[in-house]
C-alpha cells in the first residue's frame, strides 16, 4: 500500500494557541481513515492546513511524496485534495448541476475565447463535464434525479446539500477526499446511508479521510482511527484500539471515567 | 407633445441609458465578486474615449477615405479602446486593490478614490488638458427619416452594439467555464478557492471585461458626443454608480435595467414641459388617494372586533367622507378616533396636507405648462429618481444580489 498523504511534525499556532501541534500521520491508498476527538481539538485546523487555508507553521504535508504544504488553496486542489466543510459552503445561488461543474475547474481547460465561440472542442468538453456530472449525482441515486438538478442549491434539503457537497468535491476525480463531519445533523437512517455510501467510494477507489463525531458512523467505516485532542495526536489504531484509549476516553470523559474505566 | 418627439425622446433615452449600462456593469461585476466599489472605474471609461479619439485623429481620418479604409481605421480605434483600458483595469486591480485585499471595506474605497484622481491627472499629463474633439466624419452624424422621425444611425448602433455586449456578458457569466467560477467566487471565495478556483485570477479577469466594457462605452460616447473632456469620467462614472444601485447592486441584468430606468428619467425629464409631467403628479395624487381610502382602512380592519364590523361600518370608514376637511375637524376633536382606527390625528392632518400639496404642485405645473425644465438639472433629475426608488425599494428595482445563506 502507497501512501497518499503524509504529515511530518505539522504545527499550526493562532497566536499563543498551539492549534496543531508537531502532527504526523500516513493516509495509505485506498483506505478510510477517520479523525476524531473532541471539539476544539484541532480536526478542522488540520483539514484547512491540509487543504491550503493556513501555511503550517512548521513541518511537511506529502501528497503522493510531493510537498503541498504552503501552497494555494486552489493549487492544493489542483494536486488531488478535495474537502467538504462542516458548515456547508455550497455556492447556494447556483444551480445543483453547476455546483458540481464549479468542482470540475480544475480538470477543465476551455479558455475564455474558446467558450465564447463555442468552438467543437468546448462543446466536446462541456458534454463530457455533464455526462460526469450526472454520473456523480446518480451516485446518490433519486436524490438528484431529473429537474432538481436545475434548482438553486439553496432550495434542498439539509441532507442533500450535505450530498451535494460530497459529489461536488467528487467531481474533480481527486486522489484524497477530505469529509469534514459529513453526516453532521442527519437522522440516524441518513447517517447509516452516507455511511453506504462512504463505503462504496472505498471500493470505488477513493481514500478518503474524514473527521466525525457520530461513533457508530466511525466504526462502521474506518480502517483506522486517529484520535486528537489539544492539537495532538493521542492515539492511533483500528476503531476498538482507540476507542479503549485511556488518553482517548479521559479526553472525552474526563480524568475520573477514565480511571474507573481503567 | 407630439408622437414624434416622444419616439425621438426615446430613442435618446435609450442611447445614454445604454452607455450608462456598459459602465455600469463594470461597477456591478466588482461589487459582485469583492463587495467594493471601484471608484476608478469612470476614469477608465474616459481612457476609452480619448484613446479611441486620439487614434482616429493619429490616423488622420476624414471623409474623403475610400469607405473601407474608414472602417478600417474605426476598427483599429475600437481595438485601442478595448485593450488599453483592459491593461488598465488589470493593473488597476493588481497595484491598488489586490494588495488590499481583506482589509477592512473602506481602506480599498479610499484606494479606489485615490486611483481615481491619479487616473485623471494621468489623462491631463498624456493627452493635455483641453477636451479631445474627434475629426467630424459624416458617418458620425448620418440619420435617416422614418414617419418624420429624424433618428440618428449612430444611437442605433449605439443601442445594438451594448444590447449585444449585454447577451454577450449574459452568457459568459451564465454558461462558461470562466463564468462559473465568477459566480463561484462572488458566492464564497474561500469555498471556490478550495474547489480549484483561481480566485485572483478570476478577479483580474472580471475587472478587465468590466474595463473592456467602459472602453467600449467610451469609443461610443466619443462618437456620438465628437468630444471628452478629462474629467467627463466622473459624471458618467457616477450616474453609472446610480444605475448599479437603482437596479440592485451586484446584479447585472439590474445594472442594465437601472441604466435604462436612468438614462430615460433624465432625458424625459429635460425634454417634456411642466403639463406632460403634472398628469404624472396628478396620477401620482389618485394613486395615493386610493391608497388612503381603500387599501389603508381595510387593512386596518382587521384590528377591529368582528361584532363592529357591519358592512354598514366598513363602508363609512373606507368612504371619501374620510377625506373631507369635516372629517379631519371630528378627527382633531378624537370624536371619531375608533374609524380612524390606528390612525392619529396628526396623521390624518399631514395625508390631506400631503394631498393638498400634490394638487397644489399639479396646479402650478399645469399653469406654467409649456415650461420645460433646464437641461442643467439633469444630474438633479437622476439623483431624485435615485431617492425615490430606493425609500420604497432599498434593495434597487431588479433586487441586490445577495447570497442566501443557509
Amino acid at each position: 500500500m502507497d501512501a497518499i498523504l503524509e504529515l511530518q511534525g505539522v504545527s499550526m499556532s493562532f497566536g499563543g494557541l498551539k492549534a496543531v501541534d508537531n502532527l504526523s500521520f500516513t493516509i495509505n491508498e485506498n483506505e478510510i481513515v477517520s479523525i476524531i476527538g473532541p471539539n476544539g481539538s484541532g480536526k478542522t485546523t488540520t483539514f484547512n492546513v491540509i487543504s491550503g487555508l493556513y501555511e503550517p507553521d512548521s513541518g511537511e504535508i506529502l501528497l503522493k511524496g510531493e510537498s503541498v504544504a504552503g501552497l494555494r488553496p486552489d493549487a492544493v486542489h489542483d494536486k488531488g485534495i478535495s474537502r467538504t466543510f462542516q458548515s456547508l459552503r455550497l455556492f447556494s445561488n447556483m444551480s445543483v448541476l453547476d455546483n458540481v461543474l464549479v468542482g470540475m475547474h480544475s480538470v477543465t481547460d476551455s479558455g475564455v475565447l474558446a467558450s465564447m465561440l463555442r468552438l467543437p472542442k468546448v462543446r466536446r468538453e462541456e458534454q463530457a463535464m455533464r455526462e460526469r456530472a450526472q454520473e456523480i449525482l446518480e451516485m446518490f441515486p433519486g436524490r438528484f434525479s431529473g429537474p432538481r438538478q436545475q434548482q438553486p442549491a439553496f432550495s434542498l434539503s439539509y441532507a442533500n446539500r450535505r450530498r451535494l457537497e460530497i459529489a461536488r468535491a467528487l467531481a474533480s476525480d481527486p486522489t484524497l477526499l477530505m469529509l469534514d463531519e459529513p453526516v453532521a445533523g442527519m437522522n440516524p437512517m441518513e447517517s447509516h446511508e452516507v455511511m453506504e455510501q462512504i463505503k462504496i467510494l472505498r471500493d470505488k477507489g477513493y481514500t478518503i479521510v474524514m473527521i466525525e463525531h457520530d461513533m457508530h458512523v466511525v466504526e462502521g467505516v474506518s480502517d483506522r482511527v486517529i484520535a486528537m485532542d489539544h492539537g495532538v495526536k493521542i492515539a492511533e489504531g483500528t476503531y476498538h484500539e482507540v476507542a479503549n484509549d485511556p488518553q482517548v476516553v479521559e479526553a472525552y470523559l474526563g480524568k475520573r471515567a477514565a480511571e474507573a474505566t481503567a | 407633445m407630439s408622437l414624434d418627439h416622444i419616439v425621438s425622446v426615446t430613442i435618446g433615452g435609450l442611447t445614454v441609458g445604454m452607455i450608462y449600462a456598459l459602465i455600469a456593469l463594470g461597477y456591478t461585476m466588482v461589487y459582485g465578486v469583492l463587495k467594493f466599489i471601484n471608484f476608478a472605474h469612470g476614469e477608465v471609461f474616459t481612457i476609452g474615449g480619448y484613446v479611441a479619439a486620439f487614434t482616429l485623429l493619429g490616423l488622420g481620418v476624414n471623409d474623403d477615405m475610400s469607405p473601407l479604409v474608414l472602417a478600417g481605421c474605426v476598427v483599429l480605434a475600437l481595438l485601442a479602446a478595448v485593450l488599453v483600458p483592459m491593461a488598465i483595469g488589470f493593473l488597476i486591480e493588481r497595484i491598488a486593490y489586490r494588495p488590499l485585499r481583506g482589509r477592512s471595506r473602506i481602506i480599498p474605497l479610499l484606494s479606489a478614490i485615490g486611483v481615481s484622481i491619479v487616473m485623471q491627472q494621468l489623462i491631463i499629463l498624456v493627452f493635455g488638458p483641453a477636451p479631445v474633439s474627434m475629426p467630424s466624419l459624416a458617418v458620425g452624424s448620418a440619420s435617416f427619416v422614418v414617419f418624420g422621425i429624424r433618428i440618428r444611425v449612430l444611437a442605433l448602433v449605439i443601442i445594438a452594439v451594448s444590447s449585444a455586449l449585454m447577451l454577450g456578458l449574459t452568457y459568459l457569466v451564465k454558461s462558461t467555464r470562466i463564468g462559473k467560477a465568477m459566480r463561484a467566487t462572488s458566492q464564497d471565495m474561500e469555498a471556490a478557492e478550495m474547489m480549484g478556483i483561481d480566485t485572483n485570477k478570476t478577479i483580474a479577469f472580471t475587472f478587465v471585461v468590466g474595463s473592456a466594457l467602459a472602453g467600449i462605452g467610451g469609443f461610443l460616447v466619443v462618437m456620438y458626443y465628437g468630444s471628452l473632456k478629462y474629467d467627463a469620467g466622473f459624471l458618467y462614472g457616477l450616474k453609472a454608480f446610480t444605475s448599479a444601485v437603482l437596479g440592485g447592486i451586484g446584479n447585472i441584468p439590474g445594472a442594465v435595467v437601472g441604466a435604462i430606468v436612468l438614462g430615460m428619467t433624465e432625458t424625459y425629464g429635460v425634454s417634456l414641459d411642466l403639463g406632460f409631467m403634472a398628469w404624472f403628479v396628478v396620477a401620482g395624487l389618485i394613486l395615493g388617494l386610493y391608497v388612503q381610502m381603500v387599501r389603508v382602512p381595510r387593512r386596518r380592519l382587521q384590528h377591529i372586533a368582528d361584532d363592529r364590523r357591519t358592512p354598514a361600518y366598513e363602508k363609512s370608514i373606507t368612504d371619501v367622507y374620510r377625506l373631507t376637511p369635516y372629517y379631519g375637524f371630528k378627527t382633531l376633536l378624537a370624536e371619531r378616533t375608533d374609524a380612524l382606527l390606528s390612525v392619529s390625528a396628526a396623521h390624518a392632518v399631514r395625508l390631506m396636507f400631503g394631498n393638498l400639496f400634490l394638487a397644489v404642485v399639479a396646479a402650478v405645473m399645469f399653469a406654467n405648462a409649456s415650461v420645460r425644465i433646464d437641461t442643467r438639472w439633469q444630474p438633479v433629475i437622476a439623483f431624485v429618481v435615485l431617492m425615490v426608488i430606493l425609500m420604497f425599494r432599498p434593495s434597487g428595482i431588479l433586487g441586490e444580489a445577495i447570497t442566501e445563506k443557509v
